[in-house]
């Protein structure tokens, strides 16, 4: 507990911490203080002048965003002076600012709208032409009405301390300033947090442009379906259509504030997209046509392919896929389906790599994205957060920039993040799991480093850095890392031993949004993995049972796998590659359409909440599954209702013991799983195995020199996004437009050509 | 009360409204002859919406959605749409324009919240007020029965001069 010192506001005595900002303090107690530029977690930047206070003993009306509370301040928020300077400032930033709000997507939202309500007057007495700029692209997904700026600067701010992109700027003198870019067209990462940060209808997002307004939507907190980092947003929709997804305070409050990344934010519109299945779709005949029929049809067949397969050749025969990007609840219903249906143990997910090895050696507990942000070092092994987990890629730049931590990267790749870095350690591709190896027995360091193509000193000063550390160490690593390597990370805080002061945390980098989920519910524990099901498709496994798609990176080289199968059923949003080869298609429905629960890297257990029916004849892939279930004779006894499921699981996982729904439903409090700690394991297996891996280490591999550009893969084309026309307009290099006037996807028609895969298999 | 009594009231009744009756014939008529004789409306009329259009042709409405929320009675219903086209060529006279504008006539009780609302002075209440219809799904009016260049007038109503006394709920009689 910090220091209380005393402040009087208006007169009361108030206990604050030592080092408050006047203004937190004048709220929290209370008193509401007009602002627009201060932004908690930014850098200051008091150009709004709204926040002013009078404090005894000052000059002048002070600013309280900039003010650090000292003992026996006694301040004054309410008096006639300052209602008239903050009048006086409304009135300044009116001068420039059109009457548009009936045409301006933030009516309705608008903190200046407010602003007005509460601090405008009627009259304007300014008579002077306004400034005219019409409204513009500044990309595919970011359109921009300079005129309505006031020049709070958030935007600059979020983008340069947040993202590291520094891609918007103030530009011009006076009157004149504009908020703009660097040769009029955007090239960043489009996140899209300058236009959830901006507090007037300046920056707006181009999908949603002109297309309701915000009082029309209904609004649900929700998680977000794309990355492991679990933001939490609010999916705003409009009679069945998803309009919109943002992560605005006033509507949700999760451990990602208002931060989004351009999947998050953009590319909800694959939920209402016309190529969603509509019916359930059977195929009568290897060989034959894909015909529409009915859901009890459709189920009656695959129930009776099943049981044909299973009376020739037993349950055994039959596999069951899941997927990490499906709810727990989803991957819960096809784990009891597998076990208590079909009896089978070859079950899996659709799944990048396997945590499995990671947590059963977990030494240390999960690293929650606030954790990183506060942390004092950050090692992180491998990955590239800002392109494939982009919200832990921003509390690390965060931690760099706002909290002074050390980030030590090995990389082979020198990734953009490696500009915060204290330490950036350049290794030869493929080498991660040597720096494991040294990192964990310091014996090897020296051969390692030859290996890895680095001074041999290098791995020393992290380790140094590292065991110095007083505060939070964090270890991330990607998903390069091979099993053993991954047991030896999750042991590495029990090699570092204990230290006064400092604490380990661990934070694995996996792809999906539910990958920790179905790590958790043991779906990754099957016989086989999911390249060894394609294998031994048509041998051991003579049918497969597949909710979501497999990964493109499985399908490649195993083209003939799927048609090799006596029955395939599958449940898709969309007639993927998976779904083509299938017997029986389930149309199912998307994250927006589903009640449920996903799993995020720091093990937050987060509800996904339905906002729109599900479209067309879609069902949530949980209830399908249990509706097979009933068409083979087994009730999974789920009563049609998601939070059964999970109080199953809260029976059957020992992680999620004790937790219900509605424990989970305040966003802004997320509950994390309790991951068994293993204690100190032997792994000198392990690190046998290691060392044999890395005298095969080519030591004359090229290194990669090359900075991989912006968006290389954010902006890839995946199942899903390639549903967005703007992440079309991006995978191709973001052209600029003839006229930034008019929307880039009415000028540019795009070659169909140019999909292409995620790594993700977004 | 006895039957000879019962009768002689009766009859004084009679008589006496009778009376009245045939004291009006010969008087002036107010009665409208409505739909042979066109009716007289006032001014303020609140009668079926009219959405207008500038001195180019093009739809005022900017689907600011600002009716639809004044609305009580929530009738109104908008799709809002991007009109990339230069100014001249647009449908309406912004970028922004409503490419579904409905009014749900089987709830709209002509109050006039939309036109107070409305900051772009595109809907306004017209005078047309015959709108019955033979099915309750031809209550609702779309854009092509709303706007001021499309909506058919009935040739049944004239608007009365500001100046006019058309009011024979107050007259002398
Ligand atoms: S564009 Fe928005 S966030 Fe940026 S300075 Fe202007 S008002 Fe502030
Ligand atoms: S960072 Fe990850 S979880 Fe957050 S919005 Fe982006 S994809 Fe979604
Ligand atoms: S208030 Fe006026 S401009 Fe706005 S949607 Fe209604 S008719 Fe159109
Ligand atoms: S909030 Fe203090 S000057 Fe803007």
């Amino acid at each position: 507990m910090a220091e209380l010192i005393k402040v009087i506001i208006n007169g009361q005595d108030f206990q604050v911490e030592k080092g408050a900002r006047l203004i937190d303090a004048c709220r929290e107690n209370g008193y509401s203080i007009a602002s627009f530029c201060y932004y908690a977690d930014l850098a200051l930047q008091a150009s709004c002048r709204m926040c002013l206070v009078r404090i005894e003993k000052m000059p002048k009306l002070q600013t309280s965003c900039t003010i650090t509370c000292t003992d026996g301040m006694v301040v004054t928020t309410e008096s006639e002076e300052i209602e008239k300077a903050r009048r006086g400032m409304v009135e300044f930033l009116l001068a420039n600012h059109p009457l548009d709000c009936p045409v301006c997507d933030r009516g309705g939202e608008c903190e200046l709208q407010e602003m007005v309500f509460d601090w405008g007057d009627l009259e304007e007495r300014f008579t002077e032409r306004k400034n005219y700029a019409p409204e513009k692209f500044l990309s595919p997904v970011v359109a921009n009405d300079s005129q309505r700026c006031i020049l709070c600067k958030r935007c600059t701010r979020v983008c340069d301390e947040w993202m590291g992109e520094d891609a918007i700027e103030a530009g011009g003198r006076g009157a004149h300033t504009v908020i703009g870019t660097y040769g009029g067209w955007l090239n960043c990462s489009q996140c899209g947090n300058c236009i959830e940060v901006c507090p007037t209808g300046t920056l707006l997002d181009a999908t949603y442009r002109h297309q309701t307004r915000p009082w029309e939507l209904s609004r649900t907190t929700s998680t977000c379906s794309f990355c492991s980092d679990g933001c939490q947003l609010s999916v705003g929709s409009r009679r069945g259509e998803v309009m919109r997804v943002v992560a605005r305070d006033r509507y949700v409050n999760g451990h990602n504030g208002e931060f989004l990344c351009i999947k998050g934010r953009f590319a909800h519109p694959f939920v209402n997209h016309e190529e969603r299945l509509r019916t359930p779709l059977v195929r009568y005949k290897k060989g034959g046509r894909l015909v529409p029929t009915t859901w009890e049809e459709a189920v009656r067949f695959a129930a009776q392919k099943l049981q044909e397969v299973k009376d020739a050749h037993g349950g055994s025969a039959i596999g069951v896929v899941g997927s990490p990007r499906l709810t727990n609840e989803s991957n819960w219903a096809l784990l009891r389906f597998a076990r208590d249906v079909l009896g089978t143990d070859k079950y899996t997910a659709s799944e990048a790599f396997s945590l499995a090895p990671f947590f059963e050696n977990l030494s240390a507990p999960l690293a929650t994205h606030k954790d990183i942000r506060h942390a004092k070092t950050i090692v992180l092994i491998g990955g590239e957060p800002e392109e494939l987990q982009p919200l832990t890629g921003k509390q690390v730049r965060q931690a760099v920039r706002n909290g002074g931590a050390k980030l030590v990267i090995f990389n082979s790749v020198p990734i953009r993040l490696k500009e915060q870095a204290a330490q950036f350690v350049h290794i030869r591709p493929g080498s991660e799991d040597a720096v494991v190896l040294a990192l964990a027995s310091p014996g090897d360091a020296e051969v390692a480093a030859s290996k890895l193509g680095v001074e041999a000193d290098e791995i020393g000063k992290a380790s140094q850095i590292i065991s110095e550390t007083a505060g939070d160490v964090v270890l991330m690593f990607g998903g390069e890392l091979s099993a053993e390597a991954q047991s030896v990370v999750a042991q590495l805080p029990a090699a570092f031993g204990e230290k006064e002061g400092r604490r380990f945390l661990l934070h694995p980098l996996p792809l999906f949004n539910n990958s920790v989920g179905v790590h958790d519910l043991g779906l990754m524990n099957g016989a086989l993995n999911p390249l060894e099901i394609l294998d031994a498709a048509g041998s051991e496994v003579r049918a497969l049972y597949v909710a979501g798609g497999f990964l493109p990176a499985h399908l490649e080289g195993r083209e003939g796998a799927l048609s090799r199968l006596d029955f395939l059923a599958v449940q898709e949003l969309f007639l993927t590659e998976t779904a083509e080869a299938a017997d029986v298609i389930f149309p199912a429905a998307s994250f927006a359409e589903t009640d449920g629960t996903f799993t995020n890297s720091d093990g937050l257990v987060q509800r996904v909440r339905q906002s729109i029916p599900p479209v067309h004849q879609s069902k949530p892939d949980w209830a399908i599954t249990s509706q097979l279930a009933s068409a083979l004779g087994t009730d999974l006894g789920f009563q049609m209702s998601s939070s059964n499921i999970f109080l199953d699981i809260a029976h059957g996982v020992p992680a999620y013991e004790g937790l219900r729904y509605p424990l989970l439903k305040d966003e802004s409090k997320p509950v994390q799983v309790k991951h068994a700690l293993a204690g100190r394991r032997d792994v000198t297996a392990q690190l046998a195995e290691l060392r044999r891996a890395l005298e095969s280490l080519d030591e004359n591999a090229e290194k990669i020199t090359e900075t991989p550009p912006v968006g290389h893969e954010l902006f890839k084309l995946g199942v899903l996004t390639s549903k967005v026309p703007q992440f079309h307009l991006l995978a191709a290099g973001n052209p600029e437009p003839e006229s930034v006037l008019v929307s880039p996807l009415y000028q540019i028609t795009l070659d169909p050509g140019l999909r292409r895969e995620a790594a993700a298999g977004d | 009360m006895s039957i000879i009594t019962e009768v002689i009231e009766n009859t004084r009744a009679i008589i006496k409204g009778m009376m009245t009756t045939v004291s009006y014939i010969p008087r002036e008529k107010w009665t409208v002859q409505y739909p042979d004789e066109p009716v007289t409306l006032q001014p303020r009329f609140r009668g079926q919406h009219l959405l207008h259009v500038d001195e180019l042709g093009r739809e005022k409405c900017v689907a600011c959605y600002l009716c639809a929320a004044a609305c009580p009675s929530d009738c109104i219903y908008i799709v809002a749409a991007d009109d990339p086209r230069p100014a001249e060529e647009r449908t309406g006279v912004d970028e922004r324009y409503a490419k579904v504008y409905n009014i749900d006539y089987g709830r709209c009780i002509f109050c006039g919240f939309c036109v107070e609302a409305c900051p772009k002075d595109a809907i306004t209440h017209g005078y047309n007020f015959e709108l019955s219809v033979y099915s309750r799904a031809d209550l609702l009016k779309t854009k092509d029965d709303l706007l001021i260049t499309k909506q058919k007038q009935s040739p049944n109503y004239r608007v009365a001069f500001s100046d006019e006394d058309v009011d024979s709920e107050y007259k002398e009689v």
